[in-house]
Parts: C-alpha cells; structure tokens; sequence
C-alpha cells in the first residue's frame, strides 16, 4: 500500500535525531510493550507480515507516534480483528485502565 | 500455544527469519538488468516507492524466502528468490542524485522483470 510509512526519499521531515548512548527503551511501558510481542505471536492469531501490515494501516497518526506505540497499535488492531478479544473488550479494558484498575 | 518466560528470552536472543528450506529455482542471475514493476497494491508491499518502475542489476542473491505480499494477506508463504538489486541514483532520484551515488535494495523477485 502506498502508506505514510514509506518514508523513503520524502523531504521536510527533518534530521535524523541520533541519541548518544541511546537507550534500549526509553519509557517502562515500552518494556512492557517490547515484551507482549511474543506471548501475542505465539497465539498464532497473525504473522509477522500481517503485523507489518497491521501497523502500515494506522494512518495519518502513524507519524505523530512512537516505534513501541506502532507495536501496540498492531496488537490491538490484530487481536480485535482475529478474534482473540472483541472491541467490546477492549474497549472496557481501556475505561477500566484509564480509571486507575491494572 | 503459549510460551513460558525461558522460551521468550531464547526466541528473543537468536530472533527469526524468513528464509524457507524450499528448491525454488531463481528467475535472475547476478549481472543480469532488471526492471522493478510499478505496482500499487492497496495490501501489504515491500518495494518501497522510491524504486517503483526503475532499472537496475542483479547483484546477489540472497536465496529464497516468504513472500510478504501474499503472507500478510492470509495467501499463504508463495517461496521465491529475494536479490540484491544495485539501482544508481540519477535513476532513482534523476539529476539530484549524486553522479557517483548507487543504491542497494533487497528486492523480491515477483517485483521484478528483464531490464
């Protein structure tokens, strides 16, 4: 698909930002995220190509987003649309954590 | 399936590949012109646009993989020979392109024609 993460060649994007001892997560939650990607793949639900694909869908707000939340981007679009969880689900688990349960 | 934290950390050292045990015979060999396809698909492609529809030349080939297109659309591995494909820059970028400047793609081989 011709998506916006086919970067190759566009210009007005600005410098690559390159970190001196960068580090290997910069936020805990994006260990956490790091970490789900094998328990979620061994679901078997999708491939690594349908996760790809997974993450060239997310569209404009593919560029105001970070590497970790593209990965977590796919795991909600991907579990959803095999039925592994139901939006419905989701979408209680996300008012549950957003008031305060874990 | 699911997995205990010890297969976790020994899948997340060596990683994984895509590369598949399959006798597939090659469409191309190193030195030979090519030609990428410009191909649109709204599913899941791995030719990046900046070398739709360019010349260049064979230079490696790296054996034979999943094809992604297909994969990441549930029709299955379709085994086939990715190369390393040698593009200068003036093709790819025309007179911006540094006169001395090449680039080298992986590119799969149904991206592919005779140049």
């Amino acid at each position: 698909m011709n998506g916006v993460h086919d970067l190759g060649g566009m210009h007005g994007l600005g410098p690559i930002d390159i970190e001196q001892d960068e580090p290997v997560f910069h936020h805990e939650w994006e260990r956490r995220v790091f970490g789900m990607f094998l328990p979620v793949f061994a679901t078997g639900a999708f491939n690594i190509d349908e996760f790809r694909h997974a993450i060239e869908r997310m569209g404009p707000k593919y560029l105001a987003t970070s590497y970790y939340e593209h990965w977590l981007a796919a795991f909600e679009t991907l579990l959803v649309e095999k039925g592994v969880i139901s939006a419905d689900e989701f979408a209680a688990r996300r008012v549950a954590l957003a008031g305060g349960m874990n | 399936m699911a997995i205990n934290a010890e297969q976790a950390l020994a899948a997340t050292k060596v990683g994984a590949t895509a590369r598949v045990d399959a006798a597939v015979l090659p469409r191309f060999t190193p030195g030979t012109r090519v030609r990428t396809l410009n191909l649109n698909p709204p599913g899941h492609i791995r030719l990046p646009r900046y070398i739709r529809d360019k010349e260049g030349v064979i230079e490696r080939d790296h054996g034979v993989f999943v094809f992604p297109d297909t994969h990441a659309a549930g029709l299955g591995e379709k085994p086939q020979h990715v190369y390393v494909v040698r593009f200068s820059a003036r093709e790819l970028w025309g007179p911006q392109g540094g006169a001395k400047d090449e680039l080298l793609v992986d590119v799969w081989e149904d991206y592919l024609e005779p140049g």
